[in-house]
């Protein structure tokens, strides 16, 4: 069975492997595996990009998605005129001349893979580029068109290793898919302690961050740039924060990791 | 399932888009039924066995990096398809509908009226009419060559310079004189503490990339943005090299006002300082070594000459000054002053690199040779050249040396004496008459002769920059102000200084004929009066070297041609070719040499007949480069300065590191902003353009601009595909796909301003349209646009829709002795633009708004087409 692997901690959002599949699909037409892919506005593989975090503490991550190729795909059952299978190889296809456009597939779909061409009125995904993998290649164009080999491709057998790791992307639901995410991204607590009479970072300090419904207590220390950062930390949860450095202590209540928190320069008084 | 034929045939292609000198970003491109079906990354391991090819690798921490077998192209190059089928693409010759070569030439209405379709044979017939009469009229330097900068990358029909070769032969020509475009702080600052260098950067830096992985701490991407800028050069190596850094545990810190593309992903820490005010934090970090005692004594006593005067300036001995304490230069450059102290340390105890790759903001503002000298005596307080103390142009140089090649720059064996004649007018100031590149709109519409200092062409000697030129030379050297323009470079409007100028100067009666060669419909080919439709590399062969620094695997290639040309265009060598069959000239531009004779030529040239034979080239279609077998003994960087000084001097006039410059000295005594010592200039003559100005009342940001993520300066607004991006475009509430323009939320609150508002951000010289992008990728007192968006006028001078910054950027230099580029860090004010306000323009401009458009791509060509296409 045919399967992707996505590290997202070298996924460094060059659009690539979504210019690939624009490349491969528009203005092409492969059928009976797919018929031209309209020149904007599909992203059968399409980057989510986030912008994490407030100056100075701010990231960006990206997140390429595709239809995940399940193996108890949704839109396979939802399909009235049967114009979706699944290839023997498991990659799921929807057949572009048995399709009626009726989008039932699209509705069910839990990660919006699914395109509507209004032109050719059908339902349009990710094939795998299984005319490409018939014809002889080894890999889709996203993954070949991929700088730093985020994106992986390949029987599942031979990717165990990297399966062993993956993660849930949202929504997380049990459809058996077979696109496999590695390093997903977490929630963190971050800010940059200073001393306000001296104008001094402060490294060093002991930084103690308390899940307030667990008790869970996680510590960090202040680096040379006077920074701690709480990496890994679950969605929506509160945290009281204690800072200590000699005998002088700073704490924070209630904070929440429903998103990214800089918590500033903060002052050691 | 049956499987269906993906392709008729392949051909390897140089994908990137810097062009001139050699190829980068290579691919392969499957051709079907005569059109382009895909383009795709270069797999080097086609017709080579990978253990006949001889690769390196480098090892820190237990972790190793090597040379992949694939080439890393950026998504531009990846996307190449839509740049060839664009709807802006020129498909044959046209000239301006009110331009009459024998009546009224209408010069005021360049930028304005349309184009009618007339016959190669009825164009260059024109054209050589016009050159003839010129001739006559004026002397041959009455012709302005505009024939140099980036685009794509070929060799014989390279897009640049041909015209030159051609009016070379006829007695001359006036030259524009290509300036740094990328890294003006090295080249007008740098050059004068370390001496020559490459551009003005580090040299030599062969073999520093394993030399900072093996020992570097720290590596300060300093206004570097590593995801962004080698993608038009040689693609995604320092992409994978930064990963590898990070995995082998060298902290990187990004310095730069934004959270650039770099900075997203690889960032340990960021440091957002202000635009254009890196001199002050530099000072303070000067300052911070000086009291605490943490910089290396020894080799500033043996390595450097001047540093009692520096380090007067920095501690504020010299009268009437202030000592460059990190309180000082918090208020200067945005940074807590707890943090400057921070970075100060750091930069002290670990072992620390800096890494630019071309300059972003950070050595293209005003002044920008002050960082560009600052840089290099912080790095020399700190022991420049030692194990992990280098300056990077991160894998552009310094990655391992090839077998068979004696660098990696560009070209094989050597430069300048192996190039085609077009490629001279990019690198050197070859012809009499010169104007810089940065004076071309002053120099048209002076009244007087003008003087300069400094040609300002890549492969001079700093020593240039003390010679005094005049344009236009006296008439008994065959001086003469310029009348003609053939230009194959028609970017100036919006990757140059002040484009608004440099549109009106186009409409100068003076200017008699404007010829224009290029592929595409976009900025200054809309003021020409004659239009010649070049093609793009897949619609002509060639031979193409990609031996850059940061291409995987080094390679020379046989591009054979993959489609057929679009329309009636020509590549750039065949457009000017018609032009001289006209003038008689066709034999003396071929030397009746075939193009397969040509290619041939330059195989010999590029000296791959020692390493293979022609036909096993031709069999194969390319060559690969092992990595030499002894690259691992070559000396990193200035490795031998800093072990012995005396025997290895820098080519500078004390052979040392000039903290304190006796030639600037000498050559310009008066000069305050460009002193012999580097120091904070605030404003001069030259520029008043920061926060502390009076101007900052009424325009109170910072306009930074960078380097575009999704083109290369010009090239690549085009494609449908990028411009999906959300930080490449953004659909305003008419419809059309506006260039971003990031403001911080607190700015843009401030000035109710929602993401994805239509805001016009102007200053004195115009007014430029954009989509808000309300992000905290970019610090507060910022507004920050890529250059290079195409120009879609709405007065033309004035207001420009397209998002082409640079039209309101200024017009001077980068200081009153330096004659690069000051397009970035310059004030102006954001606001949300108004439907009254565009509705008032709608009417008075109707013209402008009713062009053809198409969001997907952009412009079209159709828009300045007489009753449209026919």
């Amino acid at each position: 069975m045919k399967a992707f692997v996505i590290d997202l901690s070298v996924c460094n959002g060059c659009y690539a492997c979504q210019i690939a599949c624009k490349d491969e699909h528009v203005g092409n037409d492969w059928t009976p595996y797919a018929k031209p892919q309209p020149d904007t506005g599909h992203f059968w593989l399409g980057i989510k990009e986030t912008v994490r975090g407030t100056v100075p503490k701010v990231m960006v991550t990206y997140v390429p998605m595709l239809c995940m190729h399940c193996a108890d795909a949704p839109c396979m059952k939802a399909c009235k005129p049967g114009a979706i299978y699944k290839r023997e190889d498991g990659l799921v296809i929807i057949d572009p001349e048995k399709c009626t456009g009726c989008k039932l597939c699209m509705d069910v779909c839990p990660y919006d893979a699914i395109f509507m061409n209004s032109g050719l009125n059908i339902a349009q995904k990710c094939t795998g580029c299984a005319h490409l993998l018939d014809d002889g290649w080894e890999v889709p164009r996203c993954v070949d068109n991929c700088p730093t080999e985020a994106l992986k491709f390949g029987e599942e057998k031979d990717l165990k290793k990297y399966i062993a790791k993956a993660e849930p992307i949202t929504p997380d639901v049990k459809l058996k898919t077979r696109v496999y995410y590695l390093n997903t991204p977490k929630k963190w607590v971050s800010g940059t302690l200073y001393d306000p009479k001296e104008k001094e970072v402060i490294a060093g300090a002991k930084c103690t961050l308390t899940d307030l419904e667990t008790r869970e207590a996680i510590i960090d220390e202040t680096n040379a740039w006077g920074d701690f950062w709480f990496r890994g930390l679950p969605d929506n949860r509160r945290f009281k924060l204690k800072i200590e450095k000699g005998k002088k202590t700073v704490t924070m209540d209630s904070i929440c990791t429903d998103t990214d928190r800089n918590l500033g320069d903060i002052a050691l008084k | 399932m049956a499987s269906r034929k993906t392709k008729d045939k392949t051909v390897i292609r140089a994908l990137g888009l810097g062009g001139l000198l050699g190829g980068s970003s290579e691919g392969l491109v499957d051709v079907k039924d005569g059109k382009i079906v895909r383009v795709r990354p270069f797999h080097y391991d086609w017709k080579y066995k990978k253990e006949d090819i001889k690769t390196w690798k480098m090892e820190r921490n237990g972790k190793v990096f090597e040379q992949p077998w694939k080439s890393l192209p950026g998504p531009f190059s990846l996307a190449y398809k839509k740049r060839v089928y664009s709807p802006n693409r020129i498909k044959f010759p046209m000239k301006r509908v009110d331009w009459d070569p024998d009546g009224e030439r209408n010069p005021q209405n360049r930028g304005k009226s349309k184009y009618v379709r007339i016959t190669w044979d009825e164009a260059t017939d024109i054209l050589a009419k016009e050159i003839k009469r010129i001739h006559k009229a004026y002397g041959p330097y009455g012709i302005l060559v505009q024939g140099d900068g980036h685009g794509e990358c070929m060799t014989i029909h390279t897009p640049h310079g041909h015209s030159g070769s051609l009016l070379d032969k006829m007695g001359g020509f006036t030259q524009q004189v290509r300036n740094p475009d990328s890294w003006e702080g090295w080249y007008w600052g740098s050059k004068h503490v370390w001496g020559q260098g490459i551009q003005g950067g580090m040299f030599p830096a062969g073999n520093i990339v394993k030399d900072t992985t093996e020992h570097a701490e720290m590596v300060l991407f300093w206004g570097c943005d590593p995801e962004t800028t080698p993608w038009g050069f040689t693609g995604q190596m320092p992409s994978r090299l930064t990963y590898f850094w990070k995995d082998a545990g060298i902290d990187q810190v990004y310095i730069c006002p934004d959270v650039n593309y770099g900075c997203a992903v690889h960032a340990d820490k960021w440091i957002p300082v202000l635009p254009n005010t890196d001199a002050a934090l530099q000072l303070a970090i000067a300052y911070t070594w000086i009291k605490e005692g943490t910089y290396n004594k020894e080799y500033v006593k043996t390595h450097v000459v001047g540093f009692d005067k520096f380090k007067a300036y920095v501690m504020g001995e010299e009268e009437d000054d202030v000592p460059k304490t990190p309180e000082w230069a918090s208020k200067k450059c945005g940074v807590p002053e707890w943090t400057i102290k921070a970075l100060a340390r750091q930069f002290a105890r670990k072992v620390t690199s800096i890494a630019h790759y071309f300059g972003g903001g950070y050595v293209r503002g005003p002044f920008s040779h002050e960082p560009g000298r600052l840089e290099v005596c912080l790095l020399g307080m700190q022991g420049l050249g030692g194990p992990g103390r280098h300056h990077h142009q991160i894998t552009y140089f310094g990655l391992p040396r090839s077998n068979g090649l004696s660098g990696t720059f560009f070209w094989n064996p050597d430069l300048a004496d192996r190039l085609r004649t077009p490629s001279l007018t990019t690198i050197n100031a070859w012809q009499k008459q010169l104007i810089p590149k940065t004076y071309i709109h002053d120099a048209i519409e002076a009244n007087e002769p003008m003087t300069f200092y400094g040609s300002g062409a890549i492969e001079v000697d700093t020593t240039d920059q003390f010679k005094k030129y005049v344009y236009p030379l006296p008439k008994k050297e065959g001086g003469t102000e310029i009348h003609m323009i053939w230009s194959d470079t028609p970017c100036r409007t919006t990757c140059w200084n002040n484009g608004n100028a440099t549109e009106l100067a186009l409409r100068n009666p003076k200017i008699e004929c404007i010829v224009t060669q290029h592929p595409w419909m976009e900025n200054d080919t809309l003021f020409s009066d004659i239009i010649l439709p070049s093609n793009t590399h897949m619609e002509v062969g060639d031979i193409v070297s990609s031996i850059r620094g940061g291409t995987s695997i080094p390679n020379v290639a046989l591009c054979d041609q993959a489609i057929e040309p679009v329309g009636e265009s020509k590549s750039n060598f065949e457009v000017v070719l018609e032009v001289a069959k006209k003038l008689g000239m066709e034999k003396a531009m071929t030397g009746g040499k075939t193009d397969e004779d040509l290619k041939k030529e330059m195989f010999t040239n590029m000296r791959l007949d020692k390493l293979t034979t022609w036909k096993e080239f031709r069999e194969k279609g390319y060559y690969l480069y092992s990595v030499a077998d002894d690259w691992e003994d070559d000396s990193p960087g200035l490795r031998k300065f800093y072990d012995d000084p005396e025997k290895n001097p820098l080519p500078t006039p004390t052979g040392k590191l000039e903290f304190y410059s006796e030639a600037l000295a000498k050559n310009f005594p008066h000069d305050r902003e460009r002193p012999p010592v580097p120091k904070w200039i605030e404003k001069g003559p030259t520029h008043d353009e920061r926060l502390s100005s009076e101007r900052a009342k009424m325009f109170p940001l910072i306009l930074m601009s960078n380097h575009g993520r999704w083109r290369v300066h010009a090239q690549a607004d085009d494609i449908p595909w990028t411009r999906e991006a959300p930080t490449c475009k953004i659909r305003g509430w008419d419809g059309y796909m506006y260039e971003p323009c990031w403001i911080h939320p607190s700015e843009a609150l401030e000035r109710g301003i929602k993401h994805g508002d239509i805001v016009k951000v102007f200053n004195e010289r115009g007014i430029v349209l954009a989509g808000a992008y309300v992000t905290e990728r970019i610090r507060p007192n910022v507004a920050y646009m890529d250059h290079g968006a195409r120009v879609d006028m709405i007065k033309v001078g004035e207001i420009d829709r397209g998002g082409a910054i640079n039209t309101i950027s200024g017009s001077g230099t980068s200081s009153r002795n330096a004659v690069g580029q000051a397009t970035t860090a310059y004030l102006v004010q954001v606001e949300r633009l108004s439907m009254e306000e565009m509705d008032r323009w709608r009417r008075e401009y109707p013209e402008a708004f009713e062009r053809e458009y198409d969001p997907a791509s952009g412009l079209c060509v159709n828009a300045w087409l007489e009753g449209g296409e026919k």
